[in-house]
């Protein structure tokens, strides 16, 4: 097996972040904190949209002349073509920033890898349930500015439809049709999964989405951790049906494989 | 890890009891301990993992987010015992994100300031609307919102306009063994208020116009 080796290189994990609450920013520090125990890198560096570190300050902190950045985002959108870009000064996906070589890898979301922690999701929030016998629905915002986290979603449906595992396979939004508040009358099957397809828990994955499957009670004031009760419920026997709701597809471990996946992906890209 | 930065704050640190904002750091035997400055007795609950810093870090004592980490509401009542300078710069790090790194370049003659103006105009998006705030609604709102973070300022309006609405020591790069925490642009969070300034100004003005 290929083991990445880049001790002559720093890797930067740029997410969103969030000025209401830790979740936002939580797993890309936590994928950060699993390739810094590999030693892989010779820095590893988180930078944020609405926190800090952030875009602006994260080079200098870095010491290594070569740097990989990774958007640790689901899709190709307003944030990884404009924003990032714009704030750390990116012109293509090689640029010479000061006296760094900044190289822009793709967002974690695009990786084919995407598919396979999806099916690892479903099945362990519904574990012995059977495939044959469950719809599983992936769950995107939808009419996001510029984003497109939606086709992204859909991308994924079709993947996952491919291998044929499941008996349903459907796309859901939270404010496009289809709508997941539809989501019984959309499912054929007696056992229904819903994965978030978001790259950190918070205010959708916590009360937006439960609220609107009917598992969860509009409440006010932001998301906070002790709102991940929700994923405790399951499964929820509501509207003729079994439902598994779990975490956000970004909580899952593998991330950090797909991240150093996509530094692999750029160097092969670059030869 | 930064080789350069590690070095150059393992001698900042090697001159004896240290502390960086609202934390002290000192040698215990063999490790290095971490504890808010206000903290100089009683019950407290020790950690040993540097990851744990962005935990105590994340909430104020109260349990509120803080979202920015070098706001005066560090919380109390803990100790982080570290084995390594390498995992007290990596708790640091999370405890004042970019503050060593900031540090450092500036030592290197290569920190780079932006005023407000430069930050707002490349603004995009549902944030453009924030280069219409006048110089006189930035003063006050930098005067509210920047008061309560312990950074230094280096950045103002523009090159002609320096901030006046906080007090002149507010500019002033920390003296003696103080560690400097440096503000190198406005951030995000005052990016976004300056957004509320401007909406609500427009709101107001709508509001005033004859029917």
């Amino acid at each position: 097996m290929f083991m990445l080796s880049k001790p002559d290189s720093a890797l930067i994990i740029v997410g969103h972040g969030s000025t209401l609450n830790p979740d936002s920013s939580a797993p890309t520090f936590e994928h950060a904190e699993a390739i810094i125990q590999r030693g892989i890198f010779g820095e590893v560096h988180c930078a944020f949209w609405k926190e800090e570190p952030s875009f602006r300050q994260v080079l200098h902190c870095v010491e290594r002349r070569d740097v990989y950045v990774v958007p640790n985002f689901i899709s190709e959108g307003y944030f990884t073509r404009t924003v990032i870009p714009r704030e750390l000064g990116l012109h293509g996906p090689v640029t010479r920033v000061g006296r760094h070589v900044v190289k822009y890898c793709e967002p974690v979301g695009s990786h084919m890898k995407m598919t396979e922690l999806l099916l690892h999701r479903a099945a362990t929030i519904a574990p012995g349930v059977p495939p044959e016998n469950t719809t599983l629905f992936i769950v995107g915002h939808g009419t996001n500015l510029n984003d497109n986290s939606a086709l992204a979603a859909k991308r994924e449906v079709e993947r996952i439809a491919a291998a044929g595992q499941y008996a349903e396979v459907l796309s859901a939004y939270m404010e496009e049709a289809p709508l997941i508040s539809d989501w019984a009358t959309l499912a054929s099957q007696p056992n229904v999964v819903v994965v978030p397809f978001f790259i950190a828990d918070g205010l959708h994955s916590y009360e937006d989405i439960p609220v609107l499957l009917g598992i969860a009670s509009e409440s006010p004031g932001a998301a906070s951790a002790g709102a991940a009760s929700v994923f405790a419920g399951n499964p929820y026997r509501l509207r003729d049906h079994t439902l598994y709701y779990a975490s956000s597809i970004g909580t899952e471990p593998g991330f950090a494989d797909v991240i150093m996946d996509q530094v692999s992906a750029f160097d092969s890209t670059a030869r | 890890m930064n080789r350069e930065l590690l070095s150059a704050f393992t001698r900042w640190l090697d001159n004896g009891p240290r502390s960086i904002g609202q934390i002290a750091i000192s040698r215990v035997g063999d490790f290095w301990e971490l504890r808010h400055v206000e903290d100089r007795g009683g019950e407290l609950k020790t950690h040993t993992r540097w990851q744990d810093a962005r935990i105590l870090a994340n909430t104020t004592d109260a349990g509120v987010f803080r979202p920015i980490k070098t706001t005066r509401d560090l919380r109390h009542g803990w100790r982080l015992v570290l084995s390594s300078i390498e995992n007290v710069c990596r708790a640091l790090d999370y405890f004042y994100p970019a503050m060593l790194g900031l540090w450092n370049a500036d030592a290197r003659g290569e920190l780079i300031v932006t005023d407000l103006r430069d930050t707002l105009a490349r603004q995009t998006g549902m944030y453009r609307v924030t280069q219409k705030i006048t110089d006189e609604q930035a003063q006050a709102l930098i005067g509210r919102q920047c008061s309560t973070c312990q950074k230094t300022m280096l950045w103002r309006i523009d090159p002609a306009q320096p901030i006046t609405s906080l007090p002149p020591e507010k500019h002033l790069r920390s003296s003696g063994g103080a560690f400097p925490l440096l503000c190198r642009e406005g951030c995000n969070l005052l990016v976004g208020l300056a957004r509320g300034v401007v909406k609500d100004a427009e709101k107001a003005a709508t509001m005033d116009q004859p029917q």
